[in-house]
């Protein structure tokens, strides 16, 4: 099939009009060696044909009932009205918003989303988004460097194994060093060299910072450094002391649980917000309010774009040009459903269930909660045999968890293990079933 | 915005809202049992909203503001086309939404991210793809990291790129983020790259290669296309091909046979993806087989086993994206690819030159085309000749009086006063019929009335607003 409306007729009707005989006269100015025979592509499949085509195709993947896997991408409850919102195609067959009095209602939910942001984080100022937490964080870096003119970045290790090979390749374009420090060699580390330390809390392995002592403490050994704390999993604002009242400079965050499908991990959304002195060394497009010159209505529109990349070229503060705007309206949708009530409960749901399979966990023999600190959603654990569990889980049509040793090699026989909202009770049952006989399978082993 | 309660945040009630809480199902501590109290945050000032309200305000916004479904959309440089709603429809088939991208049975995606990376190789010559790039701009940056890497392994310094003036104003600032500087090389008379200079700029010897985007944003195909490309590669340079505007090429010819090294692809631009108000999209890069061992990981392959996941690639730059790219919209262009096959993208090709050669046909009556010659998929006019010193922009506020989209405007910068034109091929002719009837109507008031255009638009939600004063004391949240 194809979306082209003319037939043959017209196209004959437009040739005639532009002067030329046939279609092929349009493209003189190729060059003729470079005209190819045809593409070698099978032929257009209709719609019933191509929807056949990938329902067997999706058969591939396997949908689970419930999952024990987080590590950056997270099953929560999305409100239905969310994809009745972003399903409206005035809002997802526009272009970014450059015309502004033919894009009001885009740019407002954009100003919403940067406002519902700033007042989550109590962070002065979040732009309209980046492509995801990773690249987030990466350009929060490239930022830092640039505002305190150094170039040496500190990554501690509990941030998203892949968030720092992210952060790892935008530094190397960029000339800025970069080392990966654990949290208590930090104060050895901290030189008046350095441009940020980049943190995540709740960390990789569930751990909540507390950031306030954190932030002051790099604050107090290298007073100029950027503090750019990130995280995974931003539903944990609901209940957790929000950057905005600590020492962080720069926030990013994977906003995919904002009311976003993980769909094999992308799209996501990339939360970037920051202090009101950084405002004009931000990455990315901002919405701002203002008035009709000749009038007196408010309306919105697309500022500070003397930032960006159209207007300054090589002297922009990042390439960024397509964000995910889509996302960001999921997530401002998202947000405004649940609500401060609804939000506050989400994240004490996630906190009292994943405590409550914690306790749960301590009490099976041959396994060990490795945290030391309060955990979110997420928690590690010492399992007597990893590989049975994932097997396990998967006979109860469960989505096991994440064996760390996918990241970190040393660390064989941990699970990374996430409990949200949509753990049923009756999952829960099943998961720590999964575990008693794995552990079982072991002793028959032995 | 008029009402005084128009912004979501004055919807408030003081009804607690938890229509989107599951019941807590299991014996739970309390929370101040579980968290220490100085980690616990006071309440978030987001107001409780009943659903109907905000149905109704968003429904509200979606009415004042125009996508390709409200009508023609002409910005040049960023084909419009229509968005197929099966698209949509198999994006949220929960085998395709609901999958993790660390779990282990995810055959049917690798698939997919495979099969896609051949069509897309087939349709640029390019041997090697990565679809992990998120955007057009994320793509740029891929490729130029992979010239870096390139010639760090060499061993040879080359710190520059050359990007001819008719780029995309991303080219430059992507190039700044690899780490190199700029050549800018001013375009000739015909709007192509003059061959001499381009030479000159070579024998400096630390240029890595060229950006080029081809055809460019004239709307113009560069004839010495393959010139360029010899001279770049004589003297050791790479070439980038800027594939934002690949949509007219589509089935007629390819970046890879022109000469080029390294293209990178706007999904959302080409293959039908919505742009979704400004993403997400999806930039895959393609490169010669002499560049797939510096490719970002992971790389999806085939191998005896089936298709799997590599974690390593001997050179690569590194990772760049978290996970597989932007899968959900891969996914979309992937469902446009199958529906089109080989016959229909090159129909694609024609009929997006077609509808951009009838526009301009017509268009040039009365308005000033600069570079009067066959376009491919989209062509620029000028303001200068316009009557009483009608601008750009008061055309561009008119057109929106009369219910359409503006074209691109002020850009290229090498055109003074520039309107860039691009129809795309989904548009009918009588579609571009109504286009061409209000531009001439508009060229009439402009010759009458010019006043009405220089304080349009009239009809839309909100008039030309104050964007000094928003830069000045930028109010960016409330």
């Amino acid at each position: 099939m194809d979306f082209i409306p003319h037939d043959d007729k017209t196209i004959a009707e437009m040739l005639n009009i532009i002067g030329v005989a046939k279609i092929e006269d349009l493209f003189k100015d190729v060059p003729k060696d470079l005209i190819i025979n045809g593409l070698k592509l099978p032929e257009g499949l209709s719609e019933p044909d191509v929807l056949k085509n990938l329902q067997e195709l999706g058969k591939k993947n396997k949908v689970y009932s419930n999952s024990f896997l987080g590590a950056g991408c997270y099953f929560h409850y999305i409100p239905t009205l969310v994809d009745f919102v972003i399903s409206r195609s005035e809002f997802y067959t526009s272009y970014t918003p450059y015309q502004a009095e033919a894009s009001q209602g885009y740019l407002q939910a954009i100003y919403e989303y940067q406002s519902i942001i700033s007042r989550l984080t109590q962070m002065d100022v979040a732009n309209a988004s980046m492509y995801d937490g990773s690249t987030a964080l990466a350009e929060a870096a490239i930022m830092a460097s640039i505002i305190t003119r150094k170039n040496q970045v500190i990554v501690l290790e509990g941030v998203h194994p892949e968030y720092i090979e992210v952060v790892k390749t935008y530094c190397w374009g960029q000339k800025i060093e970069l080392k990966i420090v654990p949290e208590e060699k930090l104060e050895e580390e901290l030189t008046q060299e350095v441009a940020a330390v980049l943190f995540q809390s709740p960390n990789f392995f569930g751990d909540i910072e507390d950031v306030l002592v954190l932030a002051n403490k790099i604050k107090e050994n290298a007073s100029n450094c950027l503090v750019i704390q990130c995280m995974t999993d931003p539903t944990c604002l609901g209940v957790l002391k929000p950057p905005g009242e600590t020492e962080v400079d720069i926030f990013v965050a994977e906003g995919q649980s904002f009311g976003i499908s993980p769909s094999f991990g992308g799209p996501g959304l990339g939360i970037f917000a920051t202090r009101k002195k950084f405002l004009r060394k931000i990455p990315g497009r901002l919405v701002g309010k203002t008035k009709e010159i000749d009038g007196g209505r408010e309306g919105f529109l697309l500022t500070l774009q003397a930032r960006e990349q159209h207007i300054r070229r090589e002297k922009a503060s990042s390439n960024i040009c397509t964000n995910q705007a889509l996302c960001s309206l999921s997530a401002l949708v998202y947000l405004v459903s649940l609500g401060k009530t609804g939000l506050c409960e989400i994240a004490t749901q996630n906190i009292q269930k994943a405590h409550y399979v914690k306790n749960k966990i301590k009490l099976i023999p041959g396994y060990e909660i490795l945290n030391t600190r309060p955990t979110y959603n997420e928690f590690i654990v010492k399992c007597p045999n990893i590989d049975s569990l994932i097997e396990e889980c998967k006979k109860f049509n469960l989505l096991p968890p994440l064996p760390l040793s996918k990241y970190y090699h040393e660390m064989k026989d941990v699970a990374l293990v996430c409990v949200t909202e949509s753990n049923s009770r009756e999952s829960i049952e099943k998961f720590i079933k999964a575990l008693e006989l794995a552990n079982n399978n072991k002793e028959g082993k032995m | 915005m008029d009402e005084k309660d128009s912004l979501i945040f004055d919807k408030g009630i003081n009804k607690a809202q938890t229509n989107f809480i599951p019941s807590l199902d299991v014996e739970c501590d309390a929370l101040k049992n579980i968290i220490p109290s100085n980690l616990i945050r006071e309440e978030v000032q987001i107001p409780d909203i009943p659903e109907v309200e905000i149905v109704r305000h968003f429904v509200k916004l979606s009415k004042i503001n125009y996508g390709v479904d409200t009508g023609i959309y002409p910005l040049g440089s960023c084909t419009m086309k229509y968005n197929p709603k099966i698209n949509e429809h198999i994006a949220r088939i929960t085998e395709f939404s609901q999958i993790h991208p660390l779990q282990e049975e995810n055959e049917g995606a690798l698939r997919l991210i495979h099969h896609i990376s051949n069509i897309l190789g087939e349709i640029t010559g390019m041997e090697g793809f990565t679809l992990q790039p998120a955007a057009g701009a994320h793509g740029e940056l891929v490729g130029l990291l992979i010239m870096k890497k390139f010639f760090e392994t060499k061993g040879v310094l080359k710190n520059k790129i050359i990007v001819p003036d008719s780029a995309h104003g991303t080219n430059p600032a992507s190039a700044k983020m690899a780490g190199f500087s700029i050549i800018e090389l001013q375009s000739n008379e015909n709007g192509e790259v003059p061959l001499d200079h381009l030479e000159f700029a070579m024998q400096q010897g630390d240029v890595a290669g060229i950006m080029l985007t081809n055809p460019n944003t004239l709307g113009v195909f560069d004839r010495q296309i393959k010139d360029i490309t010899e001279i770049v590669h004589k003297y050791g340079g790479l070439c980038y091909y800027d594939g934002a505007n690949l949509n007219p090429m589509l089935g007629i010819c390819r970046p890879k046979d022109m000469g080029f090294d390294i293209v990178h692809l706007n999904l959302h631009k080409t293959f039908s993806t919505p742009h979704g108000g400004g993403g997400p999209g999806s930039g895959p890069v393609g490169v010669t087989k002499e560049l797939i061992p510096f490719l970002p990981i992971p790389c999806i392959i085939s191998t005896e086993k089936g298709i799997v996941c590599a974690d390593e690639n001997s050179r690569s730059i590194g990772r760049i994206k978290a996970f597989w790219g932007n899968f959900g919209i891969i996914l979309r262009a992937y469902v446009y690819l199958l529906s089109l096959g080989a016959e229909g993208l090159k129909r694609v090709g024609q009929v997006a030159v077609l509808n951009a050669n009838y526009l301009r046909i017509q268009l040039q009556k009365r308005y000033n085309l600069p570079y009067n010659r066959t376009c491919q998929h989209e062509f620029v006019l000028s303001d200068k000749d316009m009557p009483n010193e009608v601008t750009a922009e008061d055309i561009a506020k008119r057109l929106l009086d009369y219910g359409f989209y503006a074209p691109t405007i002020y850009f290229p910068l090498i055109v003074s006063g520039a309107l860039m034109i691009e129809p795309t091929e989904t548009e009918s002719k009588n579609s571009l019929d109504n286009f061409i009837e209000v531009m001439n109507k508009i060229y009439n008031e402009a010759v009458n009335e010019p006043e009405i255009l220089k304080k349009a638009p009239h009809n839309t939600p909100v008039g030309r607003l104050d964007a000094v004063s928003a830069a000045r004391n930028p109010v960016l949240k409330d």
